[in-house]
C-alpha cells in the first residue's frame, strides 16, 4: 500500500501522543492507586444521621491509616455539615461526603477536590491541605431552589 | 496568429494538488495545541491540593 511520507509522519505522532496518555492514565490508575471520588462504597441514604462515620460530622483525628485527620461531610439541601472547619495546615486528610436527599456537588474551589454526591454512595478524597487560606465549599450540581445559597468553608490555619 | 500561440511555450507555475505541506502543518499546529493545553492542566492540577 503506497502511504504519503507525511501520512506516515503525523499517524506515528497521533498513535504516539495516545499512548503516552493512556500510559499516564494507567500510571495513574494502576501504579498510583487513583480512582473515582464514588469507588462503590454504599450507604442507606435514609440512615445517614445514624451510620458512622456520618452520625458525627467534622474533622477527627485517626491513628493508624495513610491520612491523619478524617474530615466528614453530610449534604442536604440546601447545606453542608459542618458549615466551618478548620483544617491545620500540611494535614493529610481524607475527605468523606455524602448525600441525604437528592444529587449534590462538592466543589473546594481552586483545589483538586471536587466531587459528586449520590444519594447511596459515599464519595471520598485523600490530599494534603499545604496552601494556608480559605477555601469555599459550593454545590455545582443544580439540587432545587437553594441551590446558589449552598456552602461551606474551609480554613486551612497554621496550628 | 492562433498558429503562434500554440507554439508559444508557456510555464504556469501551479502547486501540485497532492501536495500534504499545508495538511502536515495543520495537523501538527493542532497536535501541539492538544499536548501544551493537556500538560497545563497536568501541572496545573499537580499545583493543587
Amino acid at each position: 500500500m503506497h502511504m504519503h511520507k507525511f501520512e506516515k509522519i503525523w499517524l506515528i505522532f497521533g498513535v504516539g501522543t495516545l499512548l503516552v496518555f493512556l500510559t499516564v492514565l494507567g500510571v495513574s490508575a494502576f501504579y498510583l492507586g487513583n480512582q473515582p471520588p464514588s469507588c462503590l462504597a454504599t450507604i442507606n441514604p435514609e440512615k445517614v444521621d445514624t451510620t458512622a462515620p456520618f452520625n458525627e460530622p467534622g474533622l477527627k483525628k485517626v491513628e493508624g491509616k495513610d491520612w491523619d485527620y478524617e474530615l466528614v461531610y453530610v449534604a442536604q439541601a440546601f447545606a453542608y455539615t459542618p458549615g466551618e472547619i478548620e483544617v491545620p495546615l500540611g494535614a493529610k486528610v481524607k475527605v468523606i461526603a455524602t448525600t441525604k436527599d437528592v444529587i449534590h456537588g462538592f466543589q473546594v474551589a481552586g483545589t483538586n477536590i471536587n466531587m459528586m454526591l449520590e444519594p447511596g454512595y459515599i464519595s471520598e478524597y485523600v490530599t494534603t491541605f499545604d496552601k494556608a487560606g480559605e477555601y469555599l465549599i459550593l454545590c455545582n450540581e443544580y439540587c432545587g431552589s437553594g441551590h446558589h445559597m449552598m456552602t461551606s468553608k474551609i480554613k486551612v490555619v497554621e496550628k | 496568429m492562433a498558429k503562434m500561440e500554440l507554439n508559444r511555450k508557456t510555464k504556469t507555475e501551479i502547486e501540485d494538488s497532492s501536495s500534504l505541506k499545508g495538511t502536515l502543518a495543520s495537523v501538527f499546529l493542532l497536535g501541539f495545541f492538544l499536548i501544551v493545553t493537556w500538560v497545563s492542566v497536568y501541572f496545573l492540577f499537580l499545583d493543587r491540593f
